[in-house]
């Protein structure tokens, strides 16, 4: 085959794009371990073998070579931004159950990697949130606050989870979901998973994955529009209807960027390009209507936290996005693809 | 300080241009032979005015232009014209094209020449024609005729003139050694074209990475008003869109030229080009072109005469071909693979990049498209790349060109930086092509209906002024037989006699029209087949293609094949039938009516005959005619017969000989033919 | 018209043509009601008895019924059996007519049981009809009930709940743990579930089929091979 221009070719390749986004997350389970214990690091590593396991075998009932396709890394990305959404010492089957819906249904059964219309982690997580609420909302009292098991304890609540007999305890999102007596300063005094700004663990959670995120950013990984406008998105939703800490309050900015998965969904979930809007203009509008929704979803839906729902939501309206933002060409006049 | 505008994109790619900047241009030489191609220009292509064994002159034209949008070929070096024939040339496709091969004489002797140093005497007509006939077209790289393009619409007033020396490709340092070393000669031949365009400004736009070139075109640009422009550097900023935009912040409209916003672009070597046309009266035939790469030893450039062959040149700088796998016509970028190195330089060549495997590795398979925008980020004519690249593969042509695939230029910059390693330009390329063949398809078929329904409408007014003729023909017969007899006594006997005998005739046909029948038939074989041979002819262009179309065409040319046969079988039938009747006794009613069969049977043999032998046998009837009249005339005259007979035989006689002459003649003719 | 193969129309309800993964006629109940297997075998012994009933009620009228008034007949036939049924169940399985709810009275609208009473029974004799409304209606019911088995067991962990509703008390105890300390898994219960393993069994047919065909093709090519006009379409290895 005689090889057309261009011959030379960048340094960028979909490995290492995979593995910078594997090396970002670092920061944040760093900080997850510390204040929930190594329970995160379980489902890592087990939820990372499952995901291979899966894609081998999905790789070859579809007859495609293993290698080739095993070594861009991306079952493992999926693997690890779920495993990190998911509660720490969740039993094995939970996410074995996550992961090969993930992989197998979100994935695979779509055509595989970029041809998956729905982010594969989050399609996960919801189907895993929906089949077993309480399993998922069993989140571990931050170090401080409660017991930190050790990591044989950790091991123990994966695989025997029977034996296991861990304390939960509910997020600084569900107590201000279910609020409805407390003013948000009495909240904050009487419930010692708050912390500072906005949960003991979560705070520095968050602001760890935001450090991974700017880390890819300058590493030009992905470009800032769609986690800018998630962000302003939601501190402006949060602006709007902040009462200024009645009872009903839906919780100050502050306090809905650094809990939860915010800064998790804003740079590893709303920046997954398969599923998100192509044009810069599609990106601002894919990432701002997340934001909003996750508002809505946080303080009037059914869920505590709501990243995965609005990026399930918002990856239907993609293609919609696209079609709507289509940029302007060089030499021609603006106009949009649709109009 | 000049604003510089941005343009959407880019990429940075290592430039590696140092490699080749080591050395001043060097002179590549005269090599044995030089095969200069008739098309290295976009356009038509140019004809040829040498023959084989002609010697040719340096600078001597050796092809003209053969339309507006073309340039004329001039031959690099003396020597005699070795061949005009179809060679290898450096094209993706590797197709021969038409070429002169010249076997230079070593003496390099020059064809009497002239330039004009005043040139500003000259008006902006006979500029552009001698730069047309100099035959500069796009040193660049795309290669469009520069006269073209400075002949602009006289409504059009353009405002700014821009000379381009960006090179923005990697590896290509031919024009900025240029500007380096003959920077002075720029700005002149700057000035010549802004005496033809009269800008309001004229820029020259030139990448920061190449300062020794803005620093010698500054000193050379010095006291004028030209305005020496640097910006940064990025590919693909040497596009001349591109370019534009960079430095007017205009952009030119989608399928429009930049003179449509008042601009226009020249290479800094097409400069030079007219600069010597004009002033030294010397065409192109030579250019600079970078050699580089890690397959040659010393990378460099090279003043080389077009025709050269590349693995000349090559050579002269230390090439090896076991270090090289691919060899490319210009830059890494935008270049493309030459099919051998022994296709010839021409204009468009500003660069042969040799590179080692490890420099230019070939690229691993691609992975899926993860749509991760980088390609969109990088393309600067903001395209979305990787939906194109979704609907190229899903063949969705009319979402491509939504997209507007038509305004890529095929940069690169995309594939570039794709992670998957996808090559998307190929995917564009390819597109590009199968939309342009599908319009040309709908053309065509639009176009046979259209000749199809004029053929119907044709042939319907055939038939109606075929019916007409009949009728005319039949009513004159008869009124001729009705005249011929009342007043048979004023006309030529001979004549007279001869009419009675067709008005008889046609009234005996005047019922059955067997003539037109046999008219029919005969055109029917003749129609079926031609038919059958264009059929023919494109079942084997079909083959040769090896396109799908094959069966169909085909069972085509089987079915016209069988008509064909029954059409014959028809008229041969016909034939027999009527000739059997011929055969038969017909019972002449007079003398006349038998010479009349007599000489229609002759026709019939006749018609068989070649047309020199027609001819031959035409001219022996007339002699025998013209004989039969003078013995007839002689007969008379002893007679004594009437003055009004006489005088008819003679004006026949008189006739038959002019008759006789011209035959000979013309079969003269016929023989010579 | 008489000479209709019981064998093809077996084969043509069971397998070919199956009303619910080849059709995919009916998918309403279908999905809405295989939470599990008893419900599933409540609403396809449901839908067997008024295909039956339609089947053998249009065929015998089919030369009747003037074309333009043929379809509206249809429906009041199709309804009055399913309210006929509705009325049954109401009476000897109450539970089960409550679990059912409002899927039982939409049998009427079930495209199956139209599509069979306009596509075969208007064009056939009371035998083949009333045998074609029984076997179709056994294709419908094997899939609701392997549908309703497969979501009962990945979404509770056990099969045969419940069946005393169908079955009578004697069948109180033939619920089957087949996982112990099994987790609910909701989303199999939930219609999401339905869809996804309507999915996969026509995945599963369409293997079988595949498989099979590809079978037949090889054991067709082998006569062939050796003579000089084999077709060779594909790669030689």
């Amino acid at each position: 085959m005689r090889i057309t221009s261009p011959h030379a070719h960048g340094p960028m390749s979909t490995p290492r794009v995979m593995l910078n986004v594997l090396l970002a997350t670092v920061p944040g389970i760093v900080v997850m371990t510390h204040f929930f214990g190594f329970g995160t690091l379980v489902n890592i590593l087990w939820g990372g073998l499952v995901a291979v396991a899966c894609e081998a075998l999905a790789l070859k009932l579809r007859g495609r070579p293993l290698g080739f396709y095993l070594k861009d890394y991306s079952a493992l990305v999926t693997a690890t931004l779920l495993c990190i959404a998911l509660p720490p010492y969740s039993p094995w089957w939970l996410i074995a159950v996550g992961i090969a819906s993930a992989i197998l249904l979100a994935k695979h059964l779509y055509g595989g990697l970029g041809y998956n219309p729905f982010n594969p982690a989050m399609a996960g997580y919801v189907i895993l949130l929906i089949s077993f609420p309480v399993q998922m909302t069993a989140w571990a009292p931050p170090r401080g606050v409660g017991e930190l098991p050790g990591l044989l304890e950790a091991l123990q609540a994966c695989f025997t989870p029977a034996a296991f007999d861990g304390v939960t305890m509910a997020t600084p999102l569900d107590v201000m979901k279910q609020n409805n007596s407390l003013l948000v300063k009495d909240l904050w005094q009487q419930n010692p998973q708050f912390g500072r700004w906005a949960g003991v663990g979560w705070e520095w959670a968050n602001l760890a994955f935001l450090a991974g995120g700017a880390w890819l950013l300058y590493k030009r990984i992905f470009t800032w529009h769609a986690p800018v406008a998630m962000l302003a998105a939601l501190t402006l939703m949060a602006a709007l209807f902040n009462d200024g800490g009645s009872s009903a309050s839906g919780g100050s900015p502050l306090f809905h960027l650094l809990s939860g998965a915010t800064m998790f969904g804003a740079f590893f979930i709303v920046t997954d390009p398969v599923t998100s809007a192509v044009s810069v203009r599609g990106r601002l509008v894919y990432g701002a209507m997340i934001g909003a929704l996750v508002y809505i979803i946080r303080v009037r839906g059914n869920y505590p936290d709501a990243v995965a729902f609005a990026v399930l939501i918002m990856n239907f309206a993609a293609p919609f996005i696209d079609y709507y933002t289509q940029p302007r060409t060089y030499g021609h006049q603006r106009s949009g693809g649709g109009e | 300080m000049r604003k510089i505008y941005g343009f959407h994109g880019g990429i940075h790619p290592p430039e590696n241009k140092h490699q080749s900047l080591r050395s001043p241009i060097a002179d590549a030489g005269i090599p044995p032979e030089l095969v200069i191609p008739l098309s290295q220009h976009i356009g038509a292509p140019s004809r040829a005015v040498v023959a084989v064994g002609d010697r040719v002159l340096k600078g001597q034209m050796i092809a003209e232009p053969s339309g507006f949008v073309s340039v004329p070929v001039h031959a690099p070096t003396s020597g005699t014209i070795a061949a005009v024939e179809d060679r290898q040339i450096a094209h993706p496709s590797g197709h021969a094209a038409p070429c002169i091969v010249i076997a230079s004489d070593g003496r390099d002797q020059w064809i009497e020449h002239g330039g004009k140093a005043d040139y500003t005497s000259l008006d902006k007509a006979e500029l552009l024609e001698r730069i047309r006939n100099a035959g500069i077209a796009g040193m660049g790289g795309a290669g469009f005729p520069a006269a073209v393009k400075l002949s602009v619409k006289p409504d059009i007033k353009i405002e700014t003139l821009i000379i381009n020396g960006t090179e923005c490709e990697p590896y290509i340092t031919a024009d900025d050694v240029l500007m380096r070393e003959r920077a002075g000669e720029i700005i002149e031949g700057t000035n010549i074209l802004r005496h033809i365009v009269q800008p309001h400004e004229t820029l020259i736009g030139i990448e920061d990475n190449k300062p020794e070139a803005l620093a010698a075109m500054r000193a050379a640009a010095e006291g004028s008003d030209i305005d020496i422009v640097e910006f940064p550097t990025k590919y693909p900023s040497g596009g001349e869109k591109q370019l534009i935009e960079i430095l007017t912040g205009k952009q030119v409209p989608s399928g429009g030229l930049p003179a449509d916003v008042g601009v226009i672009c020249q290479n800094v070597g097409s400069a030079v080009a007219i600069r010597d046309a004009v002033v030294d009266g010397r065409p192109l035939i030579s250019r600079i072109t970078t050699v580089t790469g890690e397959g040659v030893a010393q990378p460099q450039n090279f003043e080389v005469l077009l025709g050269t062959s590349m693995h000349y040149l090559l050579d002269k700088a230390g090439y090896s071909a076991e270090k090289n796998r691919r060899l490319i016509m210009g830059g890494p970028m935008m270049g493309f693979t030459v099919p051998s190195p022994d296709v010839p330089i021409v204009k468009t060549t500003n660069c042969l990049l040799a590179p080692a495997e490890s420099e230019l590795p070939t690229p691993p398979p691609a992975q899926a498209c993860i749509r991760c925008g980088m390609c969109a980020e990088a393309c600067p004519v903001t395209l979305l790349p990787q939906q194109m690249f979704w609907f190229a593969q899903g063949k969705e042509f009319e979402k491509l060109e939504l997209h507007n695939l038509f305004d890529c230029i095929e940069c690169g910059a995309c594939s570039w930086v794709c992670p998957s390693n996808i090559p998307l330009v190929q995917y564009y390329r390819a597109s590009k092509a199968e939309i342009l063949q599908l319009r040309r398809d709908t053309e065509k078929s639009e176009h046979s209906r259209i000749r199809f329904e004029a053929r119907q409408e044709r042939l319907a007014k055939e038939e109606a002024e075929k019916e007409a003729k009949r009728a005319a023909r039949k009513k004159a017969a008869e009124e001729r037989a009705q005249q011929a007899a009342t007043a048979g006594g004023d006309e030529d006997p001979i004549q007279a006699a001869i009419e009675r005998a067709k008005a008889k005739k046609a009234a005996q046909q005047a019922g059955g029209g067997e003539v037109s029948e046999l008219e029919k038939l005969e055109k029917a074989v003749a129609t079926t087949r031609k038919r059958l041979e264009t059929a023919t002819g494109k079942l084997e262009t079909a083959k040769a293609e090896g396109s799908d179309l094959v069966e169909a065409l085909q069972t085509g040319v089987d079915k016209t094949k069988a008509k064909l046969e029954a059409a014959e079988k028809a008229l041969h039938d016909y034939q027999q039938a009527n000739s059997g009747e011929q055969a038969k006794p017909a019972a002449p009613t007079d003398a006349a009516q038998a010479a009349i069969e007599k000489a229609m049977a002759a026709r019939a043999a006749d018609a068989s005959l070649s047309p020199e032998d027609k001819a031959r046998g035409q001219l022996e009837k007339l002699r025998q005619r013209l004989e039969k009249s003078r013995t007839k005339l002689a007969e008379s005259r002893e007679n004594g017969d009437e003055e009004k007979i006489i005088e008819a035989l003679e004006a026949t006689v008189e006739r038959l000989s002019q008759k006789v002459a011209e035959a000979e003649k013309q079969l003269q003719e016929t023989e010579g033919a | 018209m008489a000479d209709v193969s019981y064998r093809e129309l077996s084969f043509n309800g069971l397998w070919k043509n199956n009303p619910a993964i080849v059709q995919l006629l009916g998918l309403c109940p279908l999905l809405a009601v295989t939470g599990s297997v008893v419900n599933a075998i409540g609403l396809g012994v449901a839908t067997i008895m008024v295909l039956v009933c339609s089947n053998t009620s249009v065929s015998l009228i089919r030369n009747i019924v003037s074309d333009a008034v043929r379809l509206p007949a249809f429906v009041m036939i199709i309804a009055a059996a399913v309210t006929c049924i509705e009325l049954l169940m109401q009476a000897f399985a109450y539970e089960m007519y409550q679990i059912l709810g409002i899927f039982l009275p939409l049998i009427t609208t079930n495209c199956v049981i139209l599509g069979r009473a306009d596509g075969f029974a208007a064009k056939h004799g009371l035998g083949p009809s009333i045998y074609d409304g029984f076997i179709m209606g056994v294709g419908f019911t094997a899939i609701l009930v392997l549908l309703g088995g497969l979501r009962e067991l990945s979404g509770t962990g056990a099969l045969f709940a419940n069946m005393d509703l169908l079955f009578g008390p004697g069948a109180a105890n033939w619920e089957m743990v087949v996982i112990a300390d099994y987790q609910p898994f909701l989303l199999a219960i939930l219609p999401p579930g339905a869809f996804i393993f309507t999915g996969l069994i026509i995945a599963v047919k369409n293997l079988i089929d595949d498989r099979i065909k590809k079978r037949q093709d090889a054991l067709k090519e082998k006569p062939v091979k050796g003579s000089k006009r084999v077709r060779v379409t594909g790669t030689i290895s």
